[in-house]
């Protein structure tokens, strides 16, 4: 919009419409307008809302400003806007109907090693072995400690009815948000655990205190006595998508990166007075979530000139053919970075890549995905990748200032 | 769907054509004696038949009947619940002394969610708008009837009902009933249902009795299983002791008032509420204490007349063109709405209440002497036994 | 009932935290803010200055130093509006200094979009007018309880409040057969109370009034950033009758304050929502509850408390007519400036 004066050679001299309503009339030419400029206008070619065909759009991030939640973000990303808020509540081991101690052993040796690592000072970036991998993907997807929901029925776009069931758009969302929470391992399953040490000195072993035969191995056997699981903190992630102007998912999933970093789990304990958890509000016991990693989205939507290419019958073309094809420059497409909503409209074929990066700085592919076409090949793909790399640079330093 | 979202907080907008509207407008905006299609004073309601405890099964029901036929149903039931307020069971175990005045307050004067009301009109899912803005306003102003703990020692029966309706359902700290008042429409309803509702809740509530209560202090409740020694919800002051029958303590009643030009006109029918400037429903009760009347909620309610349909003035009729204008068909200034209109050409309503208005129909239903008390004491002389 | 289109918790159900310092009678649960305001004082629509400490600022959710209501934030819509208060004195000091997990008050804040005037549904009656439809949502987090994915019946009734408020103000019959929608999301809402009183001392939702008002205020700003034809702006006010006294509170009869917080005040006896259209010294809503008969007015004041009551929150809607008449004045602007 902002460089509508820009296009005006390239559309037709006979037009005489004003480029807002050329650019609703025919939105594929318009914008195909934009990205080839006639070679003797000397334009770069750009898009529709001006930016370039790899450039994100301005992102800003912040934090913490909502009350009544555990931890908040809002992210927008040029006009689409998503506000998280992370709401802790707990879930008693009691009220799990397949719950049993046992299931509690496995965590409770490793966290024997963990403090015996802290107290020998050696640091706490022990090996997971595959049985411990196993044990925290079974507490958090089992028994559904991240509760990820996003909402679009904010009036965000004219297609959502406020009060409708969810859309489809709504739950897939979700469920990519879910899935990812998963698959990254992002939330630690012991940051969730409330943990209880029952007392060595129970009334039998006070008892038995004074038979010095039996002290010792009492004694032992008290110490051994197992530390048990009361109960997990449940992670409610609502996400607001106060206003929708493409790209959903970039923004939503930045803004609960955002607000899981920001959350706060106050300090819980198993209170044998009134049997129940009972928390602590002092921020200074309460601890942040350690997260791993960071993994940043980064969108793609692929606009192909040939405008016909989103109706056309589908024939898988032969990738030699193909690639001769590209050669003598027919097949004509450019991969546009964080869509909005207008260029969102015109691209049938999208690329997600989310990317974290190592501390040595070598990049990590987290989740590839790209559907809805054949024109990206994964020469394509590497370019994407390093786009994305680039980004999570840039994603890093805004998220670290807020 | 959408004639009932256009229906969302009035009754249904009736089909009637800007000739009649405005016809009826005329004659309700008479100044001082406006004329009602059915010959009523403005202040009169209309006919109706009542009777209560018609349901066995409940703890106390009503039945209230207009001429036109529509019906209405109440029933109220009672059960025993454990008060289970997160802090508070935690409190009661640490430490009892200290907890007395910390959350004694939650446990004397009870909770607004222990009331819980449901409206079924036909035509209506019960989570469509106009049940669920009859309920929140006839719960509100319910649970919301606090009378001020009097403290007088000798006021026994008063003193039970200090923290008003809430506290009454306080049996000891960790237990209280839980009322659910069951309001039932049996037809669709012809004018705007809310009198009709809160009259018939109001009598309802009046014959609801709970049983006696034979445990004492803090132990698990149990009741006498002996009927007649059950107690009445709302208790009456024994005959003798009785100096004025105002003071009873009584359950609010919700009145619909409209106004129309300058008049104030009570229980409106469909078609008088179509043409009304401004409705408002007044939730009233007796003050115990003072013996008057005293307001307890005000609620505007959207006037149908702003959905209905314009008329055209002849002088803009382009079937009328040529024809010489008439002399009558100039536009003059409305007093009460303040807009330009030509008399006898129907405007749909626009824009709010003055707050004169808005003071001129409180001030009928609360002055002494006024509607609320003769509807008070109409309610009053239904036998309830 | 499983809900299979959204993401469900654990099928046990969660127990929010309880904490410990609530247990502990008064000691630990710190003190009530008081209100710094005069009895007549409105809290600002959030006006931040620039030289503002940062954690005052960051309470601000969209990082804006200027007044906060804005409108046009939202492009997708015809029309929109964000409105957010001035956080409270307590809440400013607590994150100035966070020492406890437990807020001491909440500032509202709330998303406000406008889509339309377009044409009805084929299915749908003729209608002469244009027919609006209002829908009032809070956000999962916005209150200390959690709140469910599907309305209840507080949040439909005040659906039903803001129409009748904003219907009264639209000249609907210059857009026959057409409909507006009108969406709010609520982010933040107020306390009914303070949170350290016995969770029921007074249970009534006065919280959902401040609401109410924020919402009239917010939704005409958003009506006339979607350039919607109204009789005027009408702007929101609370206001309400407030005994601070514990001990007895027929000793000391309650005052009446305009745009009370709830959370500053030991009860609340009664209060009062207007919508209110100053150029035509109109009110399209009134919402009034509770006992108001024992206001303690000036001496002289031969107004009954109901009158006192919905004088007051009038006096309120006019200062907050103020603010939405500058936001009005912005949204025009760049209206003027686009085109």
């Amino acid at each position: 919009m902002v460089s509508a004066a820009t296009v005006a050679p390239a559309a037709p001299q006979s037009l005489s419409l004003p480029p807002p309503q050329f650019a609703r009339l025919q939105p594929h030419a318009y914008l195909l307008a934009h990205l080839s400029p006639p070679v003797a206008s000397n334009q770069p070619s750009a898009r529709a809302n001006g930016r370039a065909p790899s450039q994100f759009r301005v992102t800003s991030a912040n934090s913490g400003s909502l009350t009544h939640t555990n931890g908040s973000g809002m992210v927008r990303l040029g006009d689409t806007t998503a506000v998280c808020g992370v709401r802790a509540e707990l879930l008693h081991t009691e009220d799990i109907p397949s719950w049993s101690v046992s299931q509690s052993s496995n965590a409770n040796k490793r966290r024997r090693l963990a403090d015996s690592i802290k107290l020998s000072g050696q640091s706490g970036d022990h090996e997971e072995t595959e049985a411990e991998v196993e044990e925290d993907r079974a507490h958090i997807e089992d028994l559904n400690l991240l509760v990820p929901n996003l909402s679009l029925s904010t009036g965000c776009a004219p297609g959502f009815l406020p009060g409708a069931p969810p859309a489809a758009l709504t739950q897939a969302l979700s469920h990519k948000i879910l899935s990812l929470l998963h698959s990254t391992r992002l939330v630690r399953a012991e940051d969730l655990r409330v943990w209880y040490q029952p007392p060595n000195l129970g009334p039998e072993e006070l008892e038995r205190h004074n038979d010095e035969e039996h002290m010792d191995v009492d004694a032992d056997e008290a110490e051994s006595k197992p530390a048990e699981i009361k109960a997990f903190w449940v992670l409610y992630i609502d996400i607001m998508i106060i206003s929708l102007a493409g790209n959903p998912f970039d923004a939503a999933w930045m803004s609960v990166l955002t607000a899981l970093r920001d959350t706060k789990l106050p300090k819980a304990w198993w209170d044998v007075d009134n049997e129940t958890i009972l928390c602590s509000d002092s921020i200074a016991e309460s601890r942040k979530l350690s997260l791993r990693g960071l993994p940043i989205p980064s969108s793609f939507g692929v606009f192909e000139a040939d405008a016909a290419a989103g109706w056309r019958a589908v024939v898988i073309p032969d990738g030699e053919k193909l690639k001769a094809e590209e050669k003598k420059g027919t097949v004509q497409k450019w991969i546009l970075a964080d869509p909005d909503g207008y260029e969102e409209g015109l691209s049938q074929e999208r690329a997600c890549i989310i990317v974290d990066k190592e501390q040595n700085g070598k990049t990590v592919i987290v989740s590839m995905e790209k559907h809805g076409g054949w024109t990206v090949d994964t020469e394509d793909l590497r370019q994407l990748v390093d786009i994305s790399a680039r980004r999570w640079d840039e994603m890093k330093q805004i998220m670290d200032q807020c | 769907m959408s004639n009932q979202r256009q229906a969302s907080s009035a009754s249904q907008t009736p089909h009637l054509s800007p000739a009649e509207l405005s016809y009826l407008y005329t004659s309700l905006s008479l100044p001082r004696a406006p004329i009602r299609p059915d010959g009523r004073s403005p202040t009169q309601f209309r006919p109706l038949s009542a009777e209560s405890n018609i349901l066995p099964g409940t703890n106390g029901s009503a039945r209230i009947g207009f001429a036109d036929g529509t019906q209405a149903i109440v029933g109220v039931k009672a059960e025993v619940e454990r008060t289970n307020l997160a802090t508070d069971t935690l409190a009661s175990q640490s430490d009892v002394n200290d907890s007395e005045e910390h959350q004694g307050s939650a446990a004397v004067s009870g909770h607004g969610s222990w009331v819980q009301m449901s409206i079924e009109i036909p035509g209506f899912r019960d989570d469509d708008a106009l049940p669920v803005f009859l309920s929140e306003m006839m719960r509100e102003s319910l649970v919301g009837s606090v009378t001020e703990g009097s403290g007088k020692a000798d006021a026994a029966d008063a003193a039970e009902m200090a923290g008003g309706l809430k506290g009454r359902l306080v049996i000891n700290k960790r237990w209280h009933w839980r009322l659910y008042i069951d309001v039932l429409l049996l037809s669709q309803p012809l004018s705007y249902p809310l009198p009709l509702l809160s009259l018939t809740t109001h009598l309802a509530l009046l014959s609801t009795k709970l049983p006696k209560l034979k445990s004492q202090g803090e132990e698990d409740p149990f009741f006498d299983d002996d009927w007649a020694v059950a107690e009445y919800l709302y208790p009456r002051i024994s005959s003798q002791k009785t100096k004025l029958p105002s003071q009873y303590v009584r359950p609010p009643v919700t009145l619909l008032v409209i106004s129309v030009g300058e008049n104030v006109i009570f229980d409106p029918n469909r078609e008088e509420i179509a043409v009304a400037d401004a409705v408002l429903a007044i939730s009233l009760t007796r003050d115990s204490e003072a013996g008057s009347l005293k307001l307890l909620s005000i609620r505007t309610i959207d006037p149908p007349s702003r959905l209905t349909q314009p008329a055209v003035p002849n002088s803009e009729n382009v079937n009328m063109l040529g024809a010489p204008a008439p002399t009558e068909d100039i536009a003059v200034l409305n007093p009460v709405t303040g807009e330009e209109e030509v008399p006898g050409v129907w405007r749909p309503r626009r824009g709010g209440i003055k707050r004169s208005v808005i003071a001129n129909m409180v001030q009928t239903v609360l002055k002494k002497g006024g509607v609320g008390e003769d509807v008070l004491e109409g309610l009053e002389g239904v036998e309830v036994e | 009932m499983n809900d299979r289109r959204r993401v469900n918790g654990p099928p046990g159900g969660t127990r929010p935290p309880v904490y410990a310092s609530l247990l502990e009678t008064g000691t630990g649960a710190g003190d009530r803010s008081q209100r710094q305001r005069q009895p007549a004082e409105l809290r600002k629509i959030c006006m931040h200055d620039d030289n503002l400490s940062a954690p005052a600022y960051q309470t601000n959710l969209w990082h804006f130093r200027t007044s906060v209501l804005k409108t046009g934030l939202i492009p997708s819509a015809s029309g929109s509006s964000y409105l957010e208060f001035e956080p409270s004195a307590s809440l400013t000091a607590a994150r100035a200094n966070p020492k406890s997990l437990i807020p001491p008050s909440s500032a509202l804040k709330l998303a406000c979009t406008v889509h339309g005037p377009k044409p009805l549904p084929r299915s749908a009656a003729f209608s002469p007018n244009l027919v609006l439809t209002t829908h009032v949502k809070y956000a999962p987090f916005a209150a200390r309880k959690r709140k469910g994915h599907v309305r209840d019946s507080s949040e439909r009734d005040l659906g039903v409040h803001l129409e009748t408020a904003l219907r009264g103000a639209i000249i609907a019959e210059r857009w026959p057969k057409s409909g507006l929608d009108i969406t709010i999301t609520i982010l933040e809402a107020e306390d009914d109370r303070w949170w350290g009183d016995a969770p029921d001392s007074h249970d009534a939702s006065w919280g959902m009034m401040n609401v109410l008002a924020g919402c009239i205020s917010a939704a005409s700003a958003a009506i006339a950033d979607a350039h919607i034809d109204c009789l005027d702006l009408v702007a929101g006010g609370v206001a309400a009758l407030v005994s601070n006294d514990s001990t007895n509170s027929s000793s000391s009869a309650p005052r009446l304050m305009l745009d009370a917080d709830p959370a500053e005040h030991r009860s609340i006896v009664s209060a009062c929502v207007v919508a209110y259209m100053p150029a035509r010294d109109e009110i399209t809503e009134l919402w009034l509850k509770g006992d108001s008969s024992k206001a303690s007015l000036a001496a002289g004041d031969q107004r009954t408390g109901h009158e006192a009551l919905i004088d007051g929150a009038v006096d309120a809607a006019r200062g907050a007519y103020t603010v939405l008449a500058e936001a009005v004045r912005e949204s025009l602007q760049r209206a003027f400036d686009q085109s």
